[in-house]
């Protein structure tokens, strides 16, 4: 594991802290700054760093773990195993995400950026690029 | 000057050099128990810090000057004794007045806490510092003493003498036992405030001081009422008789240079990196409407961390408002309970 990884909460953020954790861990496992092998730091330890309940950091942890990226260690916090596939996620869940993704380009292009920009910067941000 | 004028002259002088130098007791960027920008520490704070120290300073005058020009009680009236509670604590009483004005005169100037926190994703070492078998050590101390007791019970005083004697024993195993609870819950239960860097790897160290130190407190405990206990045997009184201060100084010593450290290294040993090294970090990670009593109690029951940085003076202090840190508190009252049943 590389120095200087890190998980950052926005408390004013609509999206709720749990998930704001996992997207942060998932962005560093997707680019590959976490590796196989890699352990993080114990719910506990994380959640007191954090300022939030133990079971925020655990329901972000065990929704990676069901995302087959993490393997939940008892007090030794989470491990992250190699995935070699994603896992199959329904029909539902995908049509979940688009609709998410419609509703952000559609607010995208109320504050005024065109649909060549959007799609410009959806191509960047697959690629791995930060915002 | 009679005994009791040189008793209040050194408290009351003790008392407002603690204090004058108190505002130095916390992180650079917190001030009076208050997270201010840097331009007002190094601005408008320093005034603020002068006008502190000149009223902490008048009041020690005043109750000096009081003490010298009352006449002197009659030796054994008790009125010295009182009159020297009176001025003391008189005093106290100016220097926190001083203290609690300069907070909230601060808190106009207060940074809004923070809406993003940021954690690091690497674990850092939480265990104790020598590891779990360094950690028990006092108690095989203790199981030591209480066996050359049981050996030697003979040699004791009287029967009585000798089951007297497993009391303190009894009492340190009592209160090591706290000192190790503390110290797994402050390895464990502390945030980490500065992500990464120098700023990050000097919090790390300070609180492993922190909890080596109540590791060697517990040594400590144990050795010396070991010492004190094997005195009362004659095989050993002997030898022992008059030398517990051998223990003692050791201990002292090592207090004065932990406090010495602490004071140089300042809270979280911050004060020992550039402020280049800290830029990234403001504050403690804490608001400060969660400080109450001009910042010397921590309440907030949003708070998971057991225990938090002082923002008065070195070291660490319990999150009363979180319901585990209570637990923490009820087992600081066990060695009270065990004196009260062994002795």
């Amino acid at each position: 594991m590389t120095g200087g990884l890190r998980v950052s909460l926005n408390l004013e953020s609509h999206t709720p802290a749990y998930r704001q954790i996992a997207n942060d861990l998932r962005r560093h496992l997707v680019e590959g700054r976490l590796k196989p092998g890699d352990l993080l730091p114990p719910v506990r330890q994380l959640a007191v760093d954090l300022g939030v309940h133990f079971n925020t950091v655990a329901l972000a942890y065990r929704m990676l773990a069901d995302e087959g990226w993490l393997e939940l260690k008892r007090r030794r916090g989470a491990g992250v195993i190699a995935r070699n596939s994603p896992r199959a996620v329904g029909r539902l869940q995908v049509d979940h995400l688009l609709r998410q993704l419609a509703h952000i380009a559609a607010e995208l292009r109320s504050v005024g950026m065109t649909s060549r920009q959007i799609s410009s910067a959806l191509r960047r941000l697959a690629q791995g690029a930060r915002p | 000057m009679t005994s009791a004028s040189w008793a209040m002259t050194l408290v009351v002088t003790v008392n407002a050099i603690l204090f004058h130098a108190m505002p130095r007791f916390s992180r650079p960027d917190i001030l009076f128990a208050v997270t201010v920008p840097d331009a007002f520490a190094a601005g408008a704070g320093r005034t603020l810090v002068w006008r502190y120290r000149a009223i902490v300073w008048s009041g020690a005058a005043a109750a000096l000057a009081i003490s010298l020009l009352l006449p002197s009680p009659l030796p054994g009236s008790g009125r010295g004794a009182l009159l020297v509670l009176i001025v003391v604590t008189g005093n106290m009483m100016v220097a926190l007045a001083a203290w609690l004005l300069a907070h909230r005169k601060a808190r106009a100037h207060a940074v809004p806490p923070s809406d993003v926190r940021v954690a690091s994703l690497v674990p850092r070492d939480t265990s104790l510092p020598g590891g779990a078998l360094f950690a028990v050590g006092p108690f095989a101390i203790l199981l030591a003493t209480a066996l050359l007791v049981y050996t030697y019970q003979d040699d004791a005083p009287d029967r009585t003498g000798t089951i007297r004697s497993f009391g303190p024993l009894a009492f340190g195993a009592v209160y090591v036992a706290m000192m190790l609870t503390m110290a797994v819950s402050l390895a464990r239960g502390t945030r980490q405030i500065a992500v990464d860097g120098l700023a990050a790897a000097a919090e790390q160290r300070f609180r492993r001081m922190n909890v080596l130190v109540l590791v060697l407190v517990g040594y400590a405990t144990a050795i010396l009422l070991s010492a004190v206990t094997l005195e009362s045997i004659r095989a050993f009184g002997d030898t022992l008789s008059g030398r517990v201060w051998l223990v003692l100084l050791p201990v002292v010593l090592f207090n004065f240079g932990v406090a010495f450290w602490m004071f140089r290294v300042g809270q979280g040993g911050q004060r020992a990196v550039s402020p280049a090294a800290r830029q990234e970090v403001h504050g403690d990670a804490t608001p400060d409407h969660a400080w109450k009593v001009g910042g010397l109690f921590y309440f907030n029951p949003h708070d998971s961390a057991i225990w938090v940085e002082k923002r008065v003076g070195f070291g660490y202090t319990l999150n009363i408002g979180n319901s585990r840190a209570w637990l923490l508190i009820g087992m600081m009252l066990a060695p009270v309970v065990a004196a009260r049943l062994l002795f």
